[in-house]
């Protein structure tokens, strides 16, 4: 036994087992846990998240998850990622179709977050950017085929700004007009007030997210 | 009846978890969870979570930092562990849970405590290196809270999943071992002014104080060498050694002897 002691009093057996198996066990537990269960969020789809979110990679580096957003959010918009999420989960998120975001002029989920994962000396709604509005299912939306619908383009709070409307010619009818609702990337929020009060059971204008900026050659 | 300590301590846990849900009453006392929270207006943030975050964003917020400074000087005062034995949640639940386990007679062994410091050392290297704050991804104390305030129901499979592994396995082994907030409120603990006190002309050697212990190897220096305090950050302060003495050896010190 002396043999195994040095002056310390610890043996080596203990040695072992505290100071290389533990440790050893624990990243191998950890790593194993990120990898299968931390993927990527965005694999997962786009989040719409609450304005003045940082872009998607630093936001889930610095949000921590604790709700106060949600909590100050009037309209209950914003929700807490459930257990399907993955590295997403508990970070606040908006389903539009639900319950889109109501742009509140003084921004209360932004400034109540605590790690600056929502941006809160963003002051003024217009700059504000969760995504961009795109019509996905251009064969069914009413306005595109030559109804009168224009349901996003008069429910937009940034009306003939984000959304304008291009009236042209029905080639089909040849005597009417189509009056066809145009986003502008560079103007629109991504509140998702459109794709919230598209009248189409699957909502053919929905915020997904901003591409990203490019330089315009073509400028006439 | 003598004074105990377990009724105010249950107390506590419980106006916590009430705080976390009053909003859902529509009061304005507390907001947030015990990540980050705002108590009547003051902003309390884990340190761990802010050290995490920051890691991970590498980008320091001020007030963020201040947040966290006020949570970390406050248990510095209070014992560090503190926050285990007397605030967090997920405590009570395994609390409750070792103790009808032990009336079931399941497991009576349990893991090293040294483990807690490496969870501690993972999680932020991880936060650091794959710049996502990895423990509050998977934070029982986190899930449980969100499900209080926001009915989510799902991520509580995780704290089942840990009470299993209790009851099955080895005692109290995530409060013990493996929460990386234990560990960063142990380092914090162990410098900390508060501390259970022990007399070694009262104590008559008895052993209940190391049976209702969580973390009894705290206790070991002074029931084997008669150290007059338990120095050791893993102590969670909860009181239940000094409840149950019936030779009043141990008591609550505040300063270093």
């Amino acid at each position: 036994m002396d043999s195994n002691t040095n002056h310390t009093g610890i043996t080596r057996r203990r040695f072992l087992k505290d100071g290389v198996l533990l440790p050893l066990a624990v990243a191998i537990a950890g790593g194993g846990v990120s990898t299968i269960f931390l993927r990527r969020a965005d694999a997962r789809g786009f989040y719409l998240r609450p304005p003045g979110a940082l872009e998607e990679r630093r936001f889930l580096a610095a949000c921590i998850k604790c709700g106060k957003c949600a909590q100050a959010c009037p309209y209950d918009s914003i929700r807490m990622a459930g257990a399907g999420a993955g590295v997403a989960i508990g970070t606040p998120h908006i389903i539009a179709r639900e319950t889109p975001c109501y742009l509140c002029p003084d921004l209360p989920c932004a400034k109540a977050c605590p790690s600056g994962a929502l941006d809160g000396k963003l002051e003024d709604v217009e700059k504000v950017r969760m995504g961009t509005a795109v019509i996905v299912d251009r064969e069914n939306c009413l306005s595109l085929r030559g109804l009168r619908c224009e349901v996003c383009y008069r429910q937009c709070p940034l009306i003939d700004n984000a959304i304008t409307i291009l009236p042209r010619h029905n080639q089909r009818t040849g005597v009417h007009s189509i009056m066809e609702p145009v986003i502008h990337r560079d103007k629109c929020v991504g509140c998702g007030i459109c794709e919230n009060a598209c009248v189409r059971d699957k909502p053919v204008i929905v915020v997904m997210k901003s591409p990203p900026e490019q330089k315009d050659y073509y400028e006439f | 009846m003598s004074f105990k300590w377990w009724p105010i301590r249950r107390l506590v846990q419980l106006v916590v978890i009430a705080l976390i849900a009053s909003p859902l009453a529509g009061l304005n006392v507390f907001r947030g969870n015990l990540a980050a929270g705002e108590l009547l207006g003051v902003g309390l943030v884990d340190p761990l979570a802010f050290l995490q975050a920051t890691l991970a964003s590498r980008t320091l917020v001020l007030s963020f930092l201040g947040s966290a400074l006020t949570v970390t000087v406050l248990y510095f005062v209070i014992g560090g562990r503190t926050f285990c034995g007397w605030i967090c949640p997920v405590y009570l639940v395994t609390e409750l849970n070792d103790r009808l386990s032990r009336y079931l007679g399941f497991a009576e062994r349990s893991c090293r405590l040294s483990g807690t410091r490496w969870s501690l050392f993972v999680t932020l290297s991880v936060s650091l290196i794959a710049g996502i704050p990895l423990f509050e991804i998977l934070s029982p104390i986190g899930i449980t809270s969100r499900a209080i305030m926001f009915r989510s129901w799902m991520p509580l499979l995780l704290v089942l999943g840990i009470i299993i592994v209790e009851v099955l396995a080895a005692r109290r082994i995530w409060c013990r071992s493996l929460c990386p907030v234990g560990g960063f409120y142990a380092l914090l603990g162990r410098f900390s002014p508060l501390r259970v006190g022990f007399s070694s002309q009262r104590c008559t050697g008895c052993g209940e104080c190391s049976r209702v212990c969580p973390v009894k190897e705290v206790l070991a220096p002074s029931l084997v060498d008669g150290s007059s305090q338990v120095t050791s950050g893993d102590c969670t302060r909860c009181g239940d050694c000094i409840d149950i003495c019936q030779s009043r050896a141990l008591a609550v010190n505040f300063w270093y002897k």
